[in-house]
Formats: C-alpha cells, structure tokens, sequence
C-alpha cells in the first residue's frame, strides 16, 4: 500500500484516496495548481505527505558519484523509473501510478468536489 | 551531418560576484533530492518572502508525476547541484518541467516545454550553513534546462510558463530580463491551459530560445 499519509491523522492513505485527489487535482490548470501551492494551500487538494522512513542523503556529494541527467528525451522505460524513485518508496510507487493510470482510462468521476 | 544535441549546462557565474563561474552539474530528481530539499533547505526559506516559500517538494515531485499521467503527459524533474568551497556538489536549484506542453502562442498549435516549477536556494542559507562562498545565479540555468530539453526533443526549444502571483511583479520582471516574451493579457490560452489568461504567462519561442541557449553555450 501507499506510503502517502495523511496531513493530519498521520495515518497510512488508502490508495483510492490518493487517486482521488490526483484526479479532482487534474481538473485544475497547472497554472492554478502553481498558486495553490504557492498560497500554501496545497493540502486541501492532496492532503498527504510521503513517509520519510529512509534517512536523508548526505549534504554533499563528490562529482564522480553525481549521475548527471540527460539532456535527451528519454524513453518510456527511464521515465517509468524515475516516476518510481519519485515515489516515497518504489511499491507504493507501483500502486500509486497504477491507480492513476486506471484513473485515467475511466471516464467516470467517482468523487465529489469540495 | 548529424546535429549535435545541446549539453545542459556546466558553469554558472556566481551571484556575488558576475566574473567568476561556478561549476555546477544537472540531476535527475528523486524523492531523497526532495526530501533533502525541504529539511536542509525549504524550512529555511518558509520565513523569507519568496514566492516558493510554501512549496514542499516531497510533495509536489510524486504529486506532479501524478497528476501529469492522468493528463497523458510526462514530468522531467531535474536538480541542479554546485560546487561549494570543499569542492563537492551540494543542492541548489530543484525544477519541474512538463514535457509536451501546449505551446502558450495558439496562433500556432504547437507543443513546448511548460516551467512548472522552479527554486533556486536562498544565496544567504548557502553561505552561512553549507560552506559555499560563491552561490550561482540560477534563473538563466533554469531557464535553459527547459530549452535545451525542448530543442533535443524537437519542440524548437519553445518553452511556456506561468509567474506565480505570490511573486509579483519582481518575478515578471525577471523572466522577461532572462530573454522571455510576456504573453499580453488578451491573448487567448490553449486549450486545456486554463483559466483566463491573468497576465502572468511567459513564453520562448524558437528564436528567443536559440539566442537565450546560445549566450549560455561557453558555459556547456
């Protein structure tokens, strides 16, 4: 299961929660997602912060051990797993994306709007 | 003849002092970057008027992911790293691009990179608590990341972008110092690129993109 919490019950999110903010958060520009984020409203839309289990990476780092990025476009494999390491672990990461790729073959809104 | 793709860039002058280049070097972005961000970095900026001072990038990097899939598109989202005074690399700048974008000028109907989100880490922060004497200027870098993206995958190294309001009219100014062309306010938005146009969407095009990249090409 996600390893997404909930802002205030620190309590574990339910994969249909989180789809479900991702996809009342989809009916929203990017443009408008940029100023509620920016107001520091963002937690009314997508309620939940990743878990932090693992210890953080060192401040600093040598320039031997940098992966730099490419600057092509990358392909659907690479994309994939930078979506996964993007994910508070990589099964949440597996369950998240697969929800929201049903998500996003249903057309059909099973939420309601705040 | 094959064309060269276009590097990202390596140097970036320093923000104290113009004529001296700091070494810097451009990841891809993970949620340790993110989480790294916000507890050395973004706690120190909540007090400081800046427009990113609410943006929580442990969030926001699976967020964007996210919400990026449900719309059949792709975030790239890149950290910038620099050199500090014990000649290792330590975070500075963190971006969220979105690849494959409506192209902000509808007259054309092409697509482009969108600036979704970009920080450069407080200069002050840097000096006092990371050990780094020269922190870079990074609007340009920022900047040109999405255009180099843009070039290599044939967009033309168009790229659009939306000044957040919480940045004022300081942050308008800037993109339009960096080389970007504001979208004037009766312009119409693509589809999809809603709401009403607010007056604060910026934009590169071809030309603009190549010239911005070119001044930036000593420092690949």
């Amino acid at each position: 299961m996600s390893k997404f919490m909930k802002l205030e019950a620190s309590s574990p999110a339910t994969l249909g929660a989180v789809v479900e903010a991702v996809t009342r958060l989809s009916t929203y520009s990017e443009a408008q997602i940029l100023e509620f984020v920016s107001a520091g409203k963002i937690q009314e839309l997508f309620p939940f912060r990743p878990t932090h289990a693992d210890a953080l990476p060192p401040d600093t780092v040598e320039e031997g051990d940098l992966v730099e990025a490419s600057a092509m476009p990358l392909n659907r494999e690479q994309r994939a797993a930078l979506i996964q390491s993007s994910m508070p672990t990589a099964s949440a990461a597996g369950s998240v994306a697969a929800g929201a790729s049903r998500v996003r073959r249903s057309s059909k809104k099973t939420y309601s709007k705040r | 003849m094959a064309i060269e793709a276009r590097r990202f860039v390596r140097r970036a002058p320093s923000k104290a002092d113009k004529t001296l280049l700091v070494d810097i070097r451009i990841t891809d972005m993970r949620a340790g970057d993110a989480a790294w961000w916000d507890a050395k970095l973004g706690i120190k900026h909540i007090p400081l008027q800046r427009a990113d001072r609410y943006w929580v990038w442990s969030v926001l990097l699976p967020m964007c992911h996210l919400v990026q899939l449900t719309k059949r598109r792709y975030c790239r989202a890149l950290v910038i790293w620099a050199r500090n005074d014990q000649g290792r690399f330590l975070r500075v700048g963190m971006s969220m691009l979105i690849e494959t974008y409506p192209y902000l000028d509808v007259t054309r109907s092409l697509d482009s990179y969108f600036v979704w989100f970009i920080s450069a880490a407080d200069p002050a922060t840097l000096r006092a608590d990371f050990g780094m004497t020269h922190p870079p200027a990074l609007g340009r870098a920022l900047l040109d990341n999405a255009i180099v993206l843009s070039q290599n995958a044939a967009l033309g190294g168009r790229i659009g972008l939306h000044a957040t309001a919480a940045g004022g009219k300081a942050l308008l100014n800037l993109y339009s110092a960096c080389g970007l062309s504001h979208l004037p306010t009766r312009a119409k938005l693509p589809a999809g690129v809603r709401p009403k146009n607010d007056g604060r969407f910026l934009f590169a095009d071809e030309s603009q993109a190549e010239a911005m990249a070119a001044m930036l090409d000593p420092s690949r």
